[in-house]
């Protein structure tokens, strides 16, 4: 096959090599990095200069109008100097930029951006594209703030806030963003987070297997900290969900009527079976006969002696009764009543909270009533106090003249008239009256007496009444009337079948929420555990050969926004690059090689056959082409710079080598040549270089071969 | 001139020439017949080494042709003029440019080379063809075009492999009267592959019957034609009488 190139086409063919190389390379490299520079623009229009714009809204376009003005009035009264641009739009959605003022690039104002931006109509999404900024992909939220904490503390760092999952990093300058990075990089190696993956359909208690490995690695690795946190990555909001659902649960078990049962001796009931009682139905439940479709059904929550406790699954009692008493028969399969179990006394306990809230309401109403009622007695009776210290005053007064009177008559010697008699026992009796009304204790008229009563301390005491009744009118009972009612109004409005019913879908829901029983996740710090060691080590402890375990990192620390999106067309264009040089080499091959390789054929067929069994076996010309095709694509992808992700250069030599091997093969079919004019060529004493310049090639499909050939065709 | 000895080619496991030793000497027209398959083509394709015999030897002046390097070869086959049943013109090329291109690519200057093969053109009767395209003639002109583009070499052997079985009979006369015309005013040895067994009794020195690959019998056109001694010699005989 090689004395086909002996008469100067060695020469040739390796210019054209050399040529395909540089052209593939120059067309892939110059293709790829034109791509490049257009999307760099379009990204530069799109996302504005560096820094200039923290966020992209992604809005629906058909709120478009309504979420400019909103983030207007956002730009205008929260953060006056904020910048707003529209960027393309593309599928039914309008993307806004949105630049913070200077003084507001806080971390405080990252932190609350969903509050921020709520309001705006259509808001889809946002993006956060802050810059100079490190972004931290994929944190694991049980150090999410640890985390946080220790990139705050990192040099040139502004702060950090976290995004969803992602953590950012803001810089105070670009040039530190490769210190930060690598900071950053080294916090994040020092955690580590152990999954252990169990087979599906394993469920797994969470928290006692978990604490049962991490006593395990604590034994393997002394000294590495170690923190279950499968339930982390559920976050907050799970637990306080689980949190509420338990509280509900209480809420309706109290709220539902209580059902209390005095078992019979012989009855035997377990936690979970079910009674009846015939509640407000009008058939009577008989031991072996159908219940009826309105009778109650309870089932047992607990039994203690011959007590037990239970809860209405089905059917209500009468909503305004207080206790209802019935005898409570079991609930048997195929809806028949069984034997009598006990006396069942429900509890209303809806009815009872009702009754109670009404009367408090009755209580508060006449507790405003009385207050008045009360100030008026106080008032009237500082008004008797009055009369009475004055009464008094005058009494004192007339009991003096009363002894100057009787005095005077007993100086005089005279003997008292029968007028003066008359008016002293008056006198007498008059103020015996009137201390009579004054103290009851007074036995008899004693002026002394009533002069020793404390009409200050009394006068004090009505004071400190009239206060504490003053207080009582001070306070807003009609608030506290309404707020009341409002209670009640709101107390839900269901039976004890819906109560029963809800009761236990609370009760499966958090049930199943041992938190994806399939994996277990164990936080190492200041450690690190080799996952393929410590796995027999489980396996064994857990009894459990099927698990498997993964090492994860809390997270990946990326370049920020921009920076990525110039990497990713980076790789965009080394890509393109790559399948361009594919492209391309094979597009040679076809036009340019695939003649060369269809005239070696033609010539290798008129030649002798080879003796060698394994020469008729491998076609010299696929393995040339072969060698060809992988020394091409190798040199122009290398030379272009590709990469095409996942194809490494072994890969591309393959491809290389496949495209030669394919284009040796069926080269005839790529390129033919005339066998007749070759012949013909070789008959009139041409030489094999003289054949290729001036039958085969220019015959041959237009390429560079044909292009390269021009200068030597004479004719 | 041309010897030929022992010459055997097989393709496969069908033997298509077999032993064959043949004597062509200066000036001789030499016509070889025989029916299709029986390896005339073959031999004579062999003998400028279109194709590559797997043994025996072809000597050309006592010297052997099958040990020439390709430089060499290609020098012989300047000299000898090979016209082939398809016509094998190159296409792309005008006619004056096939019958010229060859010269020049041999290294004769343009200006003679065109003159050779104007003159070439004129031999077989196509002058004023010059710049027409090979596609725009009759199959009895591309041949004419094929012969002169052998002839413009001034070879001093002519190779004529069957050069009128692609064409249909009313195009046949006019080759066969050019062909006749030269092998007569030309002192060139020839030797031609052919079924026409009327041309060959007109110019043929000597005629060689050639049968599954072996010549079975040879002599001049009307020792072999009257008196035949092979099978296939009797057959041309019955044609002829027919």
């Amino acid at each position: 096959m090689f004395r086909f190139f002996r008469d100067g086409l060695y020469r040739d063919y390796i210019i054209l090599i050399l040529v395909t190389i540089i052209v593939g390379a120059a067309v892939s490299s110059g293709v790829a990095w034109a791509v490049d520079a257009y999307f760099g623009d379009t990204i530069q229009e799109m996302i504005g200069d560096n820094g200039e714009y923290d966020l992209i809204l992604h809005i629906r376009e058909a709120s478009e109008e309504a979420a400019y003005r909103e983030l207007e009035r956002i730009a205008q009264q929260q953060y006056p100097g904020a910048v707003i641009s529209k960027t393309i739009s593309l599928a039914g959605q309008v993307n806004y930029l949105f630049g913070f003022p200077q003084e507001a690039k806080t971390v405080e104002t990252f932190s609350r951006l969903p509050s921020i931006f709520n309001a705006v109509p259509g808001l889809n999404a946002y993006t956060v594209i802050v810059e100079p900024s490190v972004l931290v992909r994929g944190v694991h939220p049980s150090v999410s703030e640890v985390l946080q904490q220790r990139f705050n503390e990192i040099d040139g760092v502004s702060f950090a806030f976290n995004d969803g999952k992602n953590m950012l990093i803001v810089l105070e300058s670009a040039e530190h963003s490769k210190t930060v990075m690598n900071e950053a990089r080294r916090i994040i190696k020092e955690y580590q987070v152990l999954e252990i993956r169990f087979p599906m359909g394993f469920d797994v208690d969470v928290q006692t297997t978990g604490n049962e490995v991490m006593q395990l690695l604590s034994q393997e690795y002394p000294g590495t900290r170690l923190a279950n946190v499968s339930s982390a990555e559920y976050g907050e909001e799970l637990d306080a969900l689980m949190k509420t659902l338990v509280e509900m649960r209480h809420f309706l078990l109290s709220y539902a009527s209580k059902v209390k049962i005095k078992l019979e001796p012989q009855s035997r009931l377990v936690v979970g079976e079910q009674i009846l009682v015939q509640g407000v139905s009008e058939q009577v439940p008989v031991t072996g006969q159908d219940a009826a479709p309105d009778h109650v059904m309870i089932e047992i929550l607990e039994i203690t002696g011959d007590q037990a406790q239970g809860m209405i699954v089905s059917g209500s009692v009468a909503a305004n009764g207080g206790i209802l008493t019935q005898p409570g028969y079991k609930y048997m399969s195929e809806n028949k009543v069984g034997q009598l179990v006990g006396e069942v006394q429900i509890e209303n306990e809806r009815y009872r909270l009702n009754y109670a809230i009404n009367e408090s309401l009755r209580l508060l109403r006449e507790l405003d009533d009385l207050s008045v009622e009360a100030a008026t007695a106080v008032e009237r009776a500082d008004k008797v106090l009055t009369t009475f210290q004055e009464a008094l005053m005058q009494l004192e007064v007339l009991q003096v003249q009363m002894q100057q009177l009787n005095k005077g008559l007993a100086e005089n010697g005279v003997q008292s008239t029968s007028e003066q008699l008359i008016i002293s026992l008056f006198l007498n009796g008059l103020l015996k009256n009137i201390a009579k009304s004054g103290s009851e204790a007074a036995a008899e008229f004693d002026l002394g007496e009533l002069e020793n009563l404390d009409v200050a301390s009394m006068r004090s005491s009505l004071s400190n009444l009239a206060e504490q009744i003053g207080s009582i009118q001070e306070i807003d009972v009609q608030a506290i009337i309404d707020q009341i009612t409002d209670i009640r109004d709101s107390l839900p409005e269901l039976d004890d079948e819906e109560i029963g019913k809800s009761v236990h879908l609370v009760d499966n829901y958090i049930a199943g929420q041992v938190i994806p029983g399939e994996r277990i996740q164990i936080l190492v710090e200041n450690g690190s555990i080799d996952e393929e060691k410590v796995e027999p080590l489980i396996r064994d402890q857990l009894q459990n050969q099927y698990l498997n375990i993964y090492s994860i990192a809390v997270g990946t620390v990326n370049p920020d926004t921009r920076t990525e999106v110039f990497r990713i067309l980076k790789e965009v264009r080394a890509t393109i690059a790559g399948i361009l040089s594919i492209v391309l080499v094979g597009v040679f091959l076809m036009l340019d090689h695939a003649t060369i390789f269809s005239t070696l054929k033609w010539f290798r067929a008129n030649q002798k056959q080879p003796k060698h069994r394994l020469a008729r076996f491998l076609n010299p010309i696929v393995i040339f082409g072969a060698v060809v095709g992988m020394t091409i694509l190798v040199t122009t992808y290398s030379l272009s710079n590709a990469s095409i992700p996942y194809v490494s250069m072994p890969m591309v030599a393959v491809i290389g080598t496949g495209l030669g091997v394919m284009i040796g093969m069926f080269s005839e079919k790529f390129s033919p040549v005339r066998a007749d004019e070759i012949m013909a060529g070789l008959a009139l004493g041409l030489s094999n270089a003289q054949i290729m310049h001036e039958i085969v090639i220019p015959d041959g499909r237009p390429g560079l071969l044909n292009l390269l050939n021009r200068t030597k065709q004479k004719f | 001139m041309l010897k030929i000895r022992g010459l055997r080619k097989q393709y496969g496991k069908q033997i298509a020439v077999d032993g064959v030793d043949l004597d062509v000497d200066r000036g001789e027209t030499v016509v070889i017949m025989g029916p299709s398959g029986c390896g005339k083509s073959t031999l004579i394709r062999c003998i400028n080494r279109l194709t590559e015999p797997d043994a025996g030897d072809i000597l050309l002046d006592g010297q052997s042709i099958l040990s020439l390097d390709d430089q060499s070869l290609r020098a012989f086959r300047r000299t000898v003029g090979f016209v082939f049943q398809q016509f094998n013109l190159i296409a792309r090329l005008s006619v004056l440019d096939n019958v010229m291109f060859h010269l020049v690519l041999a290294g004769v200057p343009r200006v003679q080379a065109e003159t050779r093969a104007k003159q070439a053109l004129a031999r077989v009767g196509l002058s004023g063809a010059e710049n027409k395209n090979p596609a725009n003639l009759s199959g009895g002109e591309q041949q004419r075009v094929g012969i002169a583009r052998a002839l413009a070499s001034n070879p001093q052997l002519m190779l004529w492999d069957e050069p009128t079985a692609s064409l249909d009979p009313i195009l046949i006369g006019e080759v066969l009267d050019v062909m006749e015309e030269l092998v007569r005013t030309t002192n060139t040895t020839s030797v031609i592959v052919t079924h026409e067994v009327g041309f060959a009794l007109k110019v043929a020195d000597r005629i060689i019957l050639m049968d599954k690959g072996k010549i079975v019998e040879e002599g001049s056109p009307r020792a072999i034609f009257a008196d035949p001694q092979s099978d296939v010699g009797k057959k041309y005989q019955r044609l002829i009488a027919s």
